[in-house]
This record gives structure tokens, sequence and C-alpha cells, in this order.
């Protein structure tokens, strides 16, 4: 159960500073122009960073668009209250579909958008990256809470070199 | 008891079917949306390790997940940087030519549809002219593989965790949760 909450806990804590990251990129951009090209580049690969299509903050893009920085503050928010409406101790998995019906509507708005049948808001962009980025956690957290707990039981068995020490 | 399958040859197929679709030019545009293509490939492999198993295996876990996830995105990293190299190096100003005149192409098309502002469009246009130029400093090169390596596992681990919460095994074994 400790285990699990440190888990938890280095798990939030990285997606904090994951999301701070996109925040920092336009804060620093005035007064530390080559560090915020450097948190820029960083989040390149993830996102084209269009800046028609992001969220600003001094007048700067944030690091990443609309709808990453949606997916990835919900994903956040829902890690954040995941403790209060699912077990740590003994992770339980929803209903597969579920997540068919988060991701749906976003997939929807990038047909319609991509098609030109209906153009995507910022508004829709923020909505169907928040639906999708909120229900993430609870298809995510219970696997991976129980798959470094398996990797630490086999590497312990196998008498890993720390698992071996501490065990002393 | 059979033991579980060999993830490498999954991981190996995954990852280069990462690093294909993040270094082809077009359809790495798919990672433009959160990495999507390494996350797929990360569900993708939990897939077909699952149609592994047969009976009298040890069922699989979500510590499977976690590995596979991992050794298809380190793959993946590094096949994207592979086959980066070789296009540059193989038919560099060729596919520069064909990439930018692609991108044209479909950013007219996307601009007459008014599914984007030509202002919007000018921006990808310089971005595409820009990462052209600059793709092929060795320092790129460095760069590019230091963030894939960081990157890409941490993906493909997100998307195995949640083809494994997709495609776990109905009964699944009792858990082993550390004390």
């Amino acid at each position: 159960m400790e285990s699990n909450k440190r888990v938890y806990k280095i798990l939030l804590f990285l997606t904090a500073l994951w999301c701070i990251g996109i925040l920092l990129a336009p804060a620093l951009r005035a007064n530390f122009p080559a560090a915020a090209s450097i948190v820029y580049s960083a989040y390149s690969p993830m996102c084209h960073q269009i800046d028609g299509r992001c969220f600003h903050l001094f007048e700067a893009k944030w690091g990443v668009c609309i709808r990453c920085s949606a997916i990835y503050f919900s994903f956040f928010l829902s890690l954040l209250f995941y403790p209060l409406f699912r077990r740590l101790s003994s992770p339980s998995y929803p209903n597969r579909w579920w997540i068919a019906l988060a991701v749906a509507p976003m997939v929807i708005d990038v047909f319609l958008n991509f098609t030109g049948i209906h153009p995507s808001t910022p508004l829709t962009r923020t909505i169907t990256g928040f639906l999708f980025g909120f229900a993430l956690p609870l298809y995510i957290v219970p696997p991976l809470l129980e798959g470094i707990a398996q990797l630490r039981s086999q590497f312990s068995a196998r008498g890993g070199l720390f698992y071996a020490r501490k065990a002393q | 008891m059979l033991e579980k399958p060999n993830k490498l040859r999954i991981a190996l197929i995954c990852g280069v079917a990462i690093g294909a679709v993040s270094a082809v030019p077009g359809l790495s545009l798919i990672n433009c949306c959160c990495c999507a293509g390494v996350w797929l490939g990360g569900v993708l492999a939990m897939y077909l390790y699952k149609q592994q198993f047969t009976d009298g295996m040890p069922p699989l876990e979500s510590s499977d997940a976690l590995m596979l996830g991992l050794m298809s995105g380190i793959v993946g990293a590094f096949t994207a940087t592979v086959i980066n190299v070789l296009i540059l190096t193989i038919i560099g100003p060729v596919e520069q030519e064909l990439v930018k005149s692609m991108v044209g192409k479909l950013l007219d098309r996307v601009v007459e549809q008014g599914a984007l502002q030509s202002d919007m469009a000018d921006t990808m246009r310089e971005q595409v002219e820009q990462s052209i130029r600059d793709s092929g400093k060795l320092s790129n090169i460095f760069g590019s593989l230091f963030m894939t390596l960081i990157l890409y596992p941490i993906f493909s681990i997100l998307g195995a965790l949640l083809g494994f919460a997709i495609f776990r095994p109905k009964n699944p074994p009792p858990t082993t949760m550390a004390q």
C-alpha cells in the first residue's frame, strides 16, 4: 500500500512538472528567450505548436496547443482527485467502453475539422481534450501500480541487488 | 507450465512501426497530437502480445505492459532516428522538395476549405522549411535522439498500459500488490 502511494505521488509530481513546463515556456520567453526556446523544443516532438491554436500567457503561446493542453491539464486534475474516487490499494478497472466514449468526441472533432465539414473551435478542442485526458488516469493508474508492484516482487524473487540488500 | 511469449519480437515489430510512423514524412503528422503514433504503437504492442498467449501459459500481467511499452519506445526512438538519417542521406534534397511541395499543396487545400486560416498556414510553411533546414545538422540528430529516447518510452508505456486496460483478461489472476 505504501509503495502504491509512493508511486502515485511520483506520477503526480512528474505530471505536475510536465504541466508547469507548458506554462514555463511563455513565462520565460520575455526575459530568458534561450531557456524558453529549449522548453518549446522539448515539447515540439509532441505538438505542432501553431500560434493560432495555442493558449497565450504574457502574449506568448503555451508550450503545446489548446487540445494538448486540455489533455495534459485534465490528466493532472484527474490524477490529483484519483484517490477520492478510486482506491490505490486495490486498483479496479472501469468498463473498457468508457474510454471509447471519452475519445470519440475528440476523434469526431478532428475528423469534422480535417474534412472541412465543421471547423473546430478553441471551445470544442478544450472540451474534447479535457474529456479524453480526464478519463485516461482511470485506465492507466491501475495497471501502472499493479505492474510496478509485480516488477518489484519479480525482481526481489530473482535476488535483485537493491531488494536483496534491503531484505538483509 | 509453458513460459510467456517472447516480448522482444513484439517490441521490435512495434518499435519499428513507431519509428516508421514518426519518421516518414506525412505520417509523422500523427505525432502532432500528443504523440498519438507512439501511443498507438504501445496499444498495438499489447494487442499483438496478447494474441501470442495460448492455454497453459501464465496469464497476461500489467508488468508485461510496462516492459513491452518501455522496450517498444526505446526501439521506436532508435528506429525513428535511423530512418530520419537514412532519408536525409539517401534522398535528402529530393525528399525535402517533396515534403515542401506536399505540405504546400495540403495547406492550400485546407485553407481553401476554410478549415485553416491563411496566417496559420504561413506559420506552418515556415516551420516546415525551418525544420528541413535544421534537420541535417549532427547536433540536431543527436538532440532529437536524446529527446525521443525520453519521450517515446514514456508515451509507449502509457499506450501499452491503456492497451492492457482494454485487452486485459476478463478473469485476471489475484493481483500481487506490494505491502
